[in-house]
């Protein structure tokens, strides 16, 4: 019973770490590459959601400051850091898309057990 | 000026790399020799900055003037600037190799694109060397992952493609593990620089352990599969084996490497000594180290293709480096980071002497090495002394990292280990010698009509780097004495 209420009080962590697990699952079993490459923004944004949970103050509000007005603000450092992420997220998912792209090219296919099986082929 | 030395290398390699496309545009011949003149230029500094530590000891740089916590902080320390050097000198040779390989291995138009990859990637190696900052390493590894996935796909043949993306999809899963770690870190101490964060862990240690184990163990699974740790090195093959031959020189050479140095940073700067007591992190380092160095060299026995095989040997020697982490002793470990500087010159020489063969004769499959040696002397003796170096023939600097972990192995009284590293060199041997006594004693093949001459140009890095091999091999001194000082804070 503990554990639940733990588990309700920071359901936001909870859930972030089902998608990090959701995501890492999809990257690493699906055989098609777009959906790898959906699984990996599933699980980059599971990050963001869990570092902006932890900046997050209950009760806070954004952090302009205004002399003596008595707010409580949140912690602006995590979502500062999370646009250096997302940037980076958003730059290696247009580079594996192109890279797809290109490969689609190549082999008319966009499933990576199929580009392995035709390349085995080729190679015997 | 000699203040912001540090900011400066990173700086100047950054703006460089976006300099080359645009110079590139006004006048098509400026794009290398600005390629080489800032690499030289990061050689010089870095030496300076040897120069300056050894007198004056380590240092801190803040980005801005901003002190931490609220700022970017650089570490100047021994570490770095071996780091510095290792990733400084062999940049600088590999570019000088690749001004001429590259023009028959790239379409004309992509060379300069080329440039700027490879400024982008010394330059965020540099940075991963140098930082202080937990966030600003997770923002130079993505930096360098997007940089070194572009060297491989940039020849856009089938095989490179494949291989990038695999590389790339790999790549991502351990930045999301890496950067999921900073951020179980910065919940419990609220802090991004190591110092601080290495002060509050251990009071942290009480209160939030399983957080500190969840970093722990997402560090090591995401610079693992950076850095082809046994089990995640299924990219390493096709990626290294595919790529342009300076490509692979320097992705073998350093790229996997930095990985490792950024985990012995946090191990051995962040988290507190109490938590390798608790639990045995570091004893799964080493039996999968241990399984690297065996399976690495037992898979590139059975390779046909000679780059392929160099690409499997790398899997064995980042065990050692492993190893040296795993076994955790100051002399252990020196004889792990040793091999790392050792590791990067042997290995970018012989894929490189491997680029010379493909680029004279075109020849990859290593039954038809048979007789190269007489055709090409020089190429084949700088590979010989690399095989040699490989298995750790004495007077080579093979032998002293393998000499330095063994001796730690002992130290620690762990014997299984050194017995380790001699099944091991006799495997290298296995795999090494047949193309060396093949290459010189084997029965000629006739040559065939596309036979080029190797222009000195190429020659002359792999030469050097040979006779770094054995000079280091002679009068490791120097070197040890830079290590020893970097393991002492």
């Amino acid at each position: 019973m503990e554990i639940v209420l733990k588990l309700l009080n920071n359901y936001y962590y909870f859930v972030a770490m089902v998608l990090f697990v959701i995501g890492f699952h999809t990257m690493l079993t699906h055989s098609n590459l777009i959906k790898k490459i959906i699984g990996m923004n599933i699980m980059d944004t599971s990050i963001f959601l869990f570092f902006v949970a932890i900046g997050y103050v209950r009760g806070g509000r954004a952090p302009i400051i205004q002399q003596g007005a008595g707010h409580l603000y949140i912690n602006p450092l995590p979502s500062a850091l999370i646009l250096t992420g997302i940037v980076v997220a958003v730059s290696v998912t247009a580079y594996a898309l192109s890279l797809i792209l290109k490969l689609y090219a190549h082999y008319g296919t966009v499933n990576a057990d199929e580009i392995a099986l035709i390349r085995t082929r080729e190679e015997r | 000026m000699s203040l912001h030395l540090p900011v400066l290398l990173i700086v100047l390699l950054l703006g460089a790399s976006y300099g080359v496309p645009l110079l590139d545009r006004y006048r098509k011949n400026l794009a290398f020799p600005l390629t080489i003149t800032s690499l030289a230029a990061v050689f010089v500094f870095s030496l300076y900055l040897i120069f300056l530590v050894g007198r004056k000891g380590p240092f801190f740089y803040h980005l801005g003037g901003w002190p931490p916590p609220w700022g970017i902080e650089l570490y100047v320390d021994f570490l770095a600037v071996y780091m510095l050097m290792v990733l400084s000198t062999i940049g600088l040779l590999v570019m000088i190799y690749g001004a001429t390989d590259l023009y028959h291995e790239l379409k004309e138009e992509v060379l300069s694109w080329y440039y700027t990859l490879y400024l982008l990637l010394i330059g965020s190696m540099i940075g991963i060397a140098l930082t202080n900052d937990l966030f600003n390493m997770f923002v130079f590894i993505e930096i360098s992952t997007i940089a070194s996935c572009g060297i491989i796909s940039i020849k856009a043949d089938r095989r490179c493609l494949e291989a990038s993306i695999k590389y790339l999809i790999l790549s991502a899963l351990g930045s999301g593990c890496i950067l999921l770690a900073v951020a179980m870190i910065y919940m419990i101490t609220g802090n991004l620089n190591f110092d601080y964060i290495a002060a509050e862990l251990p009071g942290a240690l009480a209160l939030y352990p399983y957080n500190i184990l969840i970093a722990l163990s997402l560090f090591i699974v995401g610079f693992g599969v950076k850095s082809a740790l046994f089990p995640l090195h299924v990219w390493l093959p096709d990626a290294h084996s595919s790529a342009p031959s300076p490509s692979s020189a320097v992705l073998s050479g350093l790229v996997i490497k930095i990985y490792a140095i950024a985990l012995v940073k946090l191990l051995w700067r962040v988290f507190p000594p109490q938590i390798y007591a608790a639990v045995p992190v570091l004893d799964i380092i080493l039996f999968l180290s241990v399984l690297a160095v065996l399976v690495g060299s037992i898979f590139a026995m059975v390779q046909d293709d000679i780059k392929r095989m160099l690409a499997y040997s790398s899997i064995a020697q980042i065990g050692y480096v492993f190893m040296g982490i795993g076994l955790f002793g100051s002399r252990a470990l020196s004889g792990g980071l040793l091999h790392i500087f050792n590791h990067a010159m042997m290995k970018s020489m012989l894929f490189m002497a491997a680029g010379l063969i493909i680029y004279a004769t075109g020849i990859r499959n290593i039954r038809d090495l048979k007789g190269i040696g007489v055709r090409m002397p020089w190429t084949m003796g700088a590979f010989t002394v690399g095989a040699f170096s490989m298995v750790g023939i004495p007077g080579t600097s093979g032998f002293i990292s393998k000499w330095y972990l063994a001796l730690g192995a002992l130290d620690l009284g762990r014997p299984f280990y050194v017995a380790v590293i001699l099944l091991s060199s006799l495997l290298n041997g296995i795999y090494y010698f047949p193309i060396v006594i093949d290459a010189f004693f084997g029965t000629k093949v006739e040559p065939r009509s596309e036979h080029r001459d190797v222009p000195a140009l190429m020659l002359v890095p792999v030469l050097i780097l040979a006779a770094g091999v054995i000079f280091f091999g002679f009068f490791p001194g120097p070197l040890l004495n830079l290590i020893e000082k970097a393991l002492a804070f």
